[in-house]
């Protein structure tokens, strides 16, 4: 049977008292794990003697302060340095008392190699983790940028390709200039009558091709020029449609065209630029528009605005082209005659014109009421 | 966020002179409690945790501005700036006695004296300079706080032992003195012992104390004894104590050469 002294010298924990810092009792287990016997510990040394170098800072900077304003520390994780120079990590609880002026300290000391391997490797699961987290992080983030880099390239290309657009669309004109005075002469003389159908066709379609080069520079300087010119002056609307309506009346045989127009027609605008509108969205509204109804342009000046509308009767614009209608290069799918003349720059550039005018364009498109493009502008 | 928040500043004392009290490395302002009593009847007491320590705001622990000690000295300029009325005695705890030191050289006019509690210009030996440690001692320490990082600093609780002289108000009370976020506690270990401000030492024009304990791990006599050599208008008083926390384990030694350093 165990007395009191049996029991503290074989505690299963290092028991340490310390009076002023110097040991003044130690048991058994503590003196048998450190290395030392009891006599080379007692009046000799002080805790913090035993610890290693780091934890003999910890010691002053935590420890002590704590005992000092607590009374006491529950599991503090320490490290011994054994006689031999071994380290052992301890968990230590201590509790001060003041006895005759003197602090006092009680230290129980418990091995805690097990559960420093296990919180070691807890610490490494969680570096690990952390480097998990940041090479994901950098790799986004190298992600990010190789995709900005890309845009930027596309982007580099896409301006490339619209300056040589531009570049190769006002070059054709001069041959194209070129071949059609040649036709023009060409059919002055005295000509057969299948020579003039074919000088009819060259003229026919150097007028086609005239006009794609002109949509195609308006695109580019739309697009890299910062928007259209233009220049505006006061005008008749009414009129100009409907010279215009005339001129298109002779290059759609067969197709009914009619033009009403209100109040007095007066307003400021470019005449070139309103006749391309109308050019535009008429020869839209034929190709789209059914066969056998009119297509009919309105002109109407009211109060401070003047507005310019074009209506067809047919099929209704799909949803789904709806937000995408001026933009360039989109065209309805259906019923595109082979060799039409649009390349999908149509609205895009009655678009960039309403801009140019500070005005702006809208369409509404239902089977029972047809489809409607309008031009508001300010008068 | 306001200094008085980020730095958790307390202000007190009936006093027309400030006295503004700033902790060491480890725990936090509750370290001046047995010491600001005896100058609180004559001074206006100002006392603050070091952004990163106590109740500090952790979020405002910015790496990059704490990555020398002439980030928390600004800190303490700004303090003394909202919060002071003329020159102030500065009092420093070991890495806070250069904090101070740094503080007053760049803005003298903000303080009257210095007083400094075990400081350190230097912890780590150099070829004719000796601060007690050597490199690797220093290493090791950063090493063991590092393997300690989830038994040191984030808790730090008294034993619980149900005892008569222990209510459980103080004992939630007091069991965040020295807690602080772990991460935040090895930074500020690698910033205070790998600091070296012996170049900055003639710059300080301000009168000194410098309070040297007679046996001292972490700032040892031959560390007094420098610096006292090379701050010009300097005391050197060595207090009889064993330890780097004087003003904890002898307060009143502390306070009487305090007195007698401010009346002189």
């Amino acid at each position: 049977m165990n007395d009191d002294r049996t029991l503290y010298d074989n505690a299963p924990c290092g028991l340490v008292s310390m009076r002023d810092g110097l040991i003044e009792r130690a048991n058994a287990t503590f003196c048998i794990w450190l290395g030392y016997s009891p006599e080379e510990l007692i009046g000799k040394v002080r805790l913090q003697d035993l610890l290693t170098v780091g934890c003999r800072i910890f010691h002053q900077t935590h420890w002590v302060p704590l005992l000092q304003m607590q009374g006491s520390v529950a599991e503090v994780q320490l490290e011994f340095l054994t006689r031999e120079k071994r380290v052992v990590s301890v968990l230590v609880n201590a509790v001060r008392r003041l006895l005759d002026g003197a602090a006092h300290d009680d230290v129980a000391v418990f091995v805690a190699t097990d559960r420093r391997k296990y919180e070691r490797e807890l610490l490494l699961a969680r570096k690990h983790a952390e480097e998990l987290l940041l090479s994901e992080r950098t790799m986004q983030v190298q992600l990010n940028e190789a995709l900005r880099e890309r845009e930027k390239e596309a982007q580099q290309r896409a301006v490339l390709a619209e300056q040589l657009i531009g570049i190769v669309s006002h070059d054709l004109r001069t041959p194209l200039h070129a071949i059609l005075l040649g036709a023009k002469l060409l059919i002055a003389t005295k000509v057969t009558p299948v020579q003039e159908r074919t000088v009819g066709r060259i003229l026919s379609a150097t007028n086609r091709a005239s006009r794609l080069i002109a949509d195609l520079l308006d695109f580019t300087q739309a697009r890299l020029g910062g928007g259209l010119g233009v220049t505006a002056e006061p005008l008749d609307l009414h009129a100009l449609a409907a010279e215009a309506v005339d001129e298109l009346k002779l290059a759609w045989p067969g197709r009914e065209l009619l033009h009403q127009q209100s109040g007095d027609g007066q307003c400021a605008a470019d005449p070139d630029r309103l006749q391309q509108v109308v050019t535009n969205l008429v020869s839209n509204a034929l190709t789209y528009g059914l066969a056998g109804r009119p297509v009919t342009v309105t002109t109407r000046t009211d109060g401070d605005s003047a507005m310019l509308e074009v209506h067809n009767f047919g099929p209704v614009i799909p949803d789904d082209l709806m937000p995408h209608l001026f933009e360039p290069m989109r065209r309805g799918e259906q019923q595109v005659a082979q060799g039409s003349r649009s390349v999908g720059l149509g609205l895009y550039i009655v678009q960039q014109i309403a801009l140019a005018h500070g005005g702006k364009v809208s369409v509404s498109s239902t089977l029972a009421e047809g489809t409607s493009f309008t031009l508001t502008l300010q008068r | 966020m306001s200094t008085k928040a980020r730095n958790s500043v307390r202000v007190f004392g009936d006093g027309k002179e400030t006295m503004i009290f700033s902790h060491g490395y480890g725990c936090d302002q509750n370290m001046w409690r047995l010491l600001t009593p005896d100058f609180a009847a004559r001074y206006r007491i100002i006392v603050f945790d070091l952004v990163g320590s106590g109740r500090s705001d952790l979020k405002a622990y910015d790496r990059e501005k704490y990555k020398t000690l002439g980030g928390h000295a600004r800190d303490v300029l700004e303090i003394l700036g909202e919060l002071s009325q003329g020159p102030a005695v500065f009092v420093g705890h070991s890495v806070s006695g250069m904090i101070g030191a740094l503080a007053a050289i760049e803005q003298p006019e903000q303080f009257s004296s210095l007083v400094m509690i075990g400081p350190s210009p230097c912890y780590v030996n150099h070829p004719g300079y000796t601060g007690g440690f050597t490199r690797e001692d220093i290493d090791s320490l950063l090493d063991t706080l590092d393997s300690n990082y989830l038994g040191w600093a984030s808790s730090m609780a008294p034993v619980i032992m149900g005892a008569k002289d222990q209510p459980e108000l103080a004992v939630e009370l007091t069991n965040s003195f020295c807690a602080t976020d772990p991460e935040i506690a090895k930074h500020f270990a690698r910033v205070t012992f790998l600091s070296d401000n012996r170049e900055d030492l003639p710059k300080l024009k301000t009168r000194s104390l410098i309070l040297q304990s007679s046996d001292d791990v972490i700032a040892p006599l031959p560390v007094g004894q420098y610096l006292h050599e090379r701050l010009a208008g300097s005391t050197l008083k060595v207090i009889d104590n064993i330890g780097h926390c004087p003003h904890l384990s002898a307060p009143r030694q502390i306070a009487e050469a305090m007195a007698g350093f401010l009346q002189g």
